[in-house]
């Protein structure tokens, strides 16, 4: 694996569903190390792109390279380093946290202690409950948990706060700040900006399949009309708010 | 393998389940059938027999019912971004599949075996062990046949109701895979066919052959040595007694002298091995072209 190379790299990334694209000549690149927040508002493609990087779906044209791989032709190699948390997933009802851990652990080789990952998600008390009883946002830590399997060097993380308690939006926070500070890059999608504004290095914003700004939130400040005192949703409103004006492609 | 974590789930899935239980208890129930019929075709070995008749019916609904969700549930619950995200090929993702609920489905069809070894051992005493593992064999074989056509439905139906829907045609070929052959070949031939006076055709006989379930058959009555035939054994000896008139197509009835090779009851092992090899090659074309979601 060559540690130059981006963490996350896509050039001129088409997705098109018929005659629908959902992600339309996207060049991205997120470095090594970095937090990035990829926003967008519903239906921007922003989930298809996380698809794409993973492999669960695949590019009507472009490249995508994760960690210096080809996601497609190296999945084993690439889902080896990634941590993932995506967004709409079911679980396994009648099986225990533990094993939820236990199968990614095994599978990945990795030597993690399934009760520490519970215990660092705030699940301790959980582990070998069956989750089918679970709240959504014990869901969420369990999937979180399920994410930190092997010390990943890039974790993805889609829509991480949704249904969590403000405990667990701070613990999501937290990890996500000690993750990377361990040195992983971290990519996630999240409607939540003002949690997007505490974590991120720099931010993306998608709007119908396209990047339309990406920078630090001073960057987007200034890309907009916006007071330099705006909040992430100001100037979140105020870009995907222009694109709507131009009509651009909406899925 | 990097695949095993994935099985061993799989296989515990199947072997939670009550379904596999029942499977085992119904191969059982029905498959213990004493009859004068089955004593005088192979004496002791009619404990084999059992097996036979236990498997026949009940493996195949059995393994399919097991079988079948085991990728498009899934999908539906979301389960499957999880299960796509582990560090593993999507080919690898099938075997695990595939192999575990094989496994699966494979410890409650020996289970079912076993008991009904015991209860034959108590009941008649010793029985042949050379038939008896073949059949065990057999059996194993036609469980991962029916997992493999479980998991190939599985893998393309986008939804529950399309995979229960396969599953039921599947069935229903089966149970009427007998009058679906011989019409057929009376609609190419024109010769009627009589099931009490079959006519010697070779096609005829092996298109009856070319089911899991029938393949089955054929190479347990090859082990039992009571004929070569698709029925159950007691129906195969019935039928070859002189001067008793059967509906069932039995080869030495049909045929002087043993019919055309490719009737050998030994080429049934090959029409499992296939029954195994296509559903999975196709499962694997359809899971590994494009998108996974």
């Amino acid at each position: 694996m060559n540690s130059a190379e981006p963490a996350i790299e896509l050039e001129t990334v088409t997705k098109k569903y018929g005659d629908v694209r959902a992600v339309d000549s996207l060049d991205l690149v997120v470095e090594r190390g970095e937090t990035y927040g990829f926003l967008g508002p519903n239906g921007a493609g922003k989930s298809t792109t996380i698809g794409l990087l993973l492999d669960y779906l695949r590019p009507t044209s472009g490249t995508v390279r994760v960690l210096g791989h080809d996601p497609r032709r190296d999945v084993v190699e690439v889902h080896d380093r990634v941590g993932v948390l995506p967004d709409r997933f079911g679980l396994y009802e009648d099986r225990s946290a533990r094993q939820h851990v236990a199968l990614i652990a095994e599978t990945k080789r990795a030597g993690d202690d399934p009760e520490n990952l519970l215990e660092r998600v705030g699940l301790g008390d959980a582990v070998d409950d069956e989750v089918g009883g679970f709240s959504s946002g014990m869901e969420q830590r369990l999937a979180l948990a399920m994410a930190l399997v092997g010390d990943p060097d890039l974790l993805i993380l889609d829509e991480p706060f949704s249904g969590v308690d403000p405990h667990g939006v701070r613990r999501v926070r937290e990890i996500v700040r000690e993750e990377n500070e361990r040195g992983a890059t971290v990519f996630f999608s999240s409607h939540v900006l003002g949690q997007v504004e505490l974590v991120c290095d720099r931010i993306g914003v998608l709007h119908g399949g396209q990047l339309v700004a990406e920078g630090t939130l001073d960057d987007l400040r200034a890309r907009t009309a916006s007071p330099n005192d705006a909040t992430m949703e100001d100037v979140f409103v105020e870009l995907t708010d222009a694109r709507v004006d131009d009509g651009g492609d909406r899925r | 393998m990097r695949w095993s974590p994935l099985a061993r789930s799989e296989y515990r899935t199947v072997l939670t389940s009550k379904g596999a239980w029942i499977l085992a208890l119904l191969v059982v129930l029905w498959g213990f059938r004493p009859t004068y019929a089955g004593w005088d075709a192979v004496g002791r070995n009619i404990t084999i027999g059992y097996v036979q008749i236990g498997v026949d019916l009940f493996l195949p609904i059995g393994a399919l019912l097991l079988s079948y969700q085991s990728l498009i549930n899934e999908r539906t619950t979301g389960s499957i971004k999880f299960l796509l995200g582990l560090p593993l090929t999507r080919t690898q993702i099938l075997l695990g599949k595939t192999g575990g609920r094989f496994v699966g489905v494979g410890t409650a069809a020996v289970a079912a075996t076993l008991v009904l070894a015991a209860i034959g051992l108590i009941e008649h005493g010793t029985f042949a062990l050379l038939p008896f593992l073949g059949t065990l064999v057999a059996t194993l074989l036609f469980a991962g046949v029916m997992v493999a056509i479980g998991v190939f439905v599985s893998t393309v139906a986008r939804r529950t109701v399309t995979a229960a829907t396969g599953v039921f045609a599947y069935f229903l070929a089966t149970v009427f895979w007998s009058r679906i052959v011989t019409s057929l070949y009376t609609a190419v031939t024109g010769v009627p066919v009589d099931p009490y006076d079959a006519p010697a055709s070779g096609p005829l006989f092996l298109a009856l052959r070319l089911t899991p379930d029938g393949a089955y058959n054929v190479l347990t009555n090859w082990f039992l040595g009571v004929g070569n035939s698709t029925e159950l054994f007691h129906i195969v000896y019935t039928k070859l007694e002189p001067g008793v008139s059967v509906n069932a197509f039995v080869v030495e009835a049909a045929f002087d002298g043993g019919g055309p090779w490719y009737l050998h009851p030994a080429l049934s092992l090959v029409v499992l091995l296939v029954w195994v090899v296509v559903p999975v090659a196709l499962a694997r074309r359809a899971f590994t072209r494009g998108d996974a979601l």
